[in-house]
């Protein structure tokens, strides 16, 4: 087994390119479950561990969040609660302190899982990953990062370096509604991100991808209880629910509902 | 791969696989068995050690992320900690197979001073579970501990 230890992005890089096939690994929360379990069959390991820019976290003008940067300081950093409130809420209720202080940004959108808190906030909060390999970098807006369950659009030499959230135009709320204990992920995870006078609702945990619908948004009257009320609805009839140990997809499209609602009401009027 | 951990001060060196978890270094490398595996997949907390004083779950932590990392299991922390003998006065335990874990966790809270009201310390031991149920005590000894 080799454990591989690069100290910047661009050796990271070429370990990558060179060996496609090894496992980057970063805070290693998902990894060590599907490790330990047995579920990972693999013997080639590059760790971010120590990539010092990758643990920047950059809050002059849009934020700019190396791939490394944990769950817990974007919760806790005083500027990121202060001017993007909605983001440090989604990645402050994720699981518990414990997994908050190693897990990663980059590691939560690389893993795609489904059920998980920050993508939603993301989406809606108009995030873009910079994705990196020896062949150049591109940008990718998070709801094109994220394909399905467990699936990205990463190449098998890429890597997620930095994700860059613009500076919010209006107030920004996450909403997780959980069925089973408090650190357990969300059954439905509804997020939303006012611009000016119009809002960006984005709902996740529910299908296989966060889902957002800008036509349904564009009725939204700011503050208007009917409104709320109606795009809930909307949204409740628009995206196909998956049923799980949390939820059946009836309970689910219930709950679409009245989140959605509720969150309207939170960002407005 | 051999690699150099400090635990509770002292540097030790070991001889794993990457993937080995660090709750199994410490209990089967180091002789320290206050981390203990319960549910294994970082729900529970009886694993519970601290990484630069933050709490982790060392059941999922491969243990060669912990290089350059101080580690402090429960063995690690005095017998006369203010905290511990908050959870000895209040008698917080029946078993006492969850307190390590309940104890390192309550530590960090009442250093950050996130311990401030009984709520806040229930939603900062969501993922601590009692299997004994002594919640009501482990929560009236660390209120006592952040006074
Ligand atoms: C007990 C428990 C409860 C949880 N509860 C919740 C919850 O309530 N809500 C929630 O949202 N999440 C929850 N999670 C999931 C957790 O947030 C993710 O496991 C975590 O975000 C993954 O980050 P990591 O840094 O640990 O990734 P790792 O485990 O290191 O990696 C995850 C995946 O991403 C890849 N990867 C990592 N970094 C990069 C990169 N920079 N570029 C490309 N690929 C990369 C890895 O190869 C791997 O495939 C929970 C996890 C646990 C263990
Ligand atoms: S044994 Fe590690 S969290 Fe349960
Ligand atoms: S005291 Fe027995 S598990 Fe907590």
């Amino acid at each position: 087994m080799s454990w591989q230890m690069p100290s910047t992005v661009d050796e990271a890089l070429r370990l990558k390119a060179d060996n496609p096939g090894a496992t980057v690994i970063a805070g290693g929360t998902f990894l060590g479950i599907l490790s330990g379990q047995g579920l990972l069959d693999n013997d080639e390991w590059i760790s971010l561990q120590n990539i010092s820019e990758l643990k920047t976290l950059g809050t002059e003008g849009d934020l700019s969040v190396g791939a490394m940067v944990t769950h817990r300081r974007l919760e806790l950093t005083p500027v990121v609660r202060e001017d993007w409130p909605g983001l440090a809420q989604a990645f402050g209720v994720v699981a518990s302190p414990r997994i908050r202080n190693v897990a990663t940004i980059g590691g939560v959108l690389a893993d795609a899982d489904y059920a998980s808190d920050p993508p939603s906030m993301l989406v809606a909060s108009r995030a873009v990953a910079e994705v990196a390999s020896v062949r150049g970098m591109r940008r990718v807006p998070i709801e094109d990062l994220i394909a399905g369950h467990y699936e990205t659009t990463l190449a098998d030499d890429e890597l997620i370096t930095r994700v860059v959230v613009p500076r919010p135009r209006g107030k920004g709320v996450y909403r997780k509604f959980r069925t089973r204990s408090r650190e357990d992920r969300p059954t439905v995870a509804v997020a939303a991100a006012r611009e000016d006078d119009r809002v960006r609702v984005v709902v996740g945990a529910v299908s296989d991808r966060p889902q957002h619908y800008a036509d349904i948004c564009a009725a939204w009257k700011p503050g208007d209880e009917d409104s709320a009320r109606e795009i809930g609805a909307a949204y409740a009839e628009a995206i196909r629910c998956i049923g799980d140990g949390r939820g059946s997809a009836a309970y689910r499209r219930r709950v679409v509902g009245v989140e959605v609602r509720r969150v309207l009401m939170q960002v407005g009027p | 791969m051999r690699i150099e951990l400090s635990v509770n001060g002292n540097a030790i060196e070991v001889d794993v696989e990457p993937t080995t978890m660090l709750v199994d270094v410490l209990r089967d490398h180091v002789a320290l068995t206050g981390p203990r595996v319960t549910c294994g997949v970082g729900l529970c907390g009886t694993c519970t050690v601290l990484l630069d004083g933050e709490p982790v779950s060392s059941c999922i932590l491969m243990a060669p992320l912990a290089l350059g990392k101080q580690i402090t299991t429960i063995e690690g922390i005095p017998r006369d900690d203010e905290v511990v003998s908050c959870f000895d006065r209040q008698h917080a335990f029946q078993c006492g197979f969850c307190i390590p874990g309940m104890v390192l966790t309550a530590k960090n809270m009442v250093e950050h001073g996130t311990a401030t009201s009984r709520e806040q310390i229930r939603e900062g031991l969501g993922g601590n579970l009692c299997r004994c149920g002594c919640y009501t005590k482990i929560v009236d000894a660390i209120e006592e501990a952040a006074r």
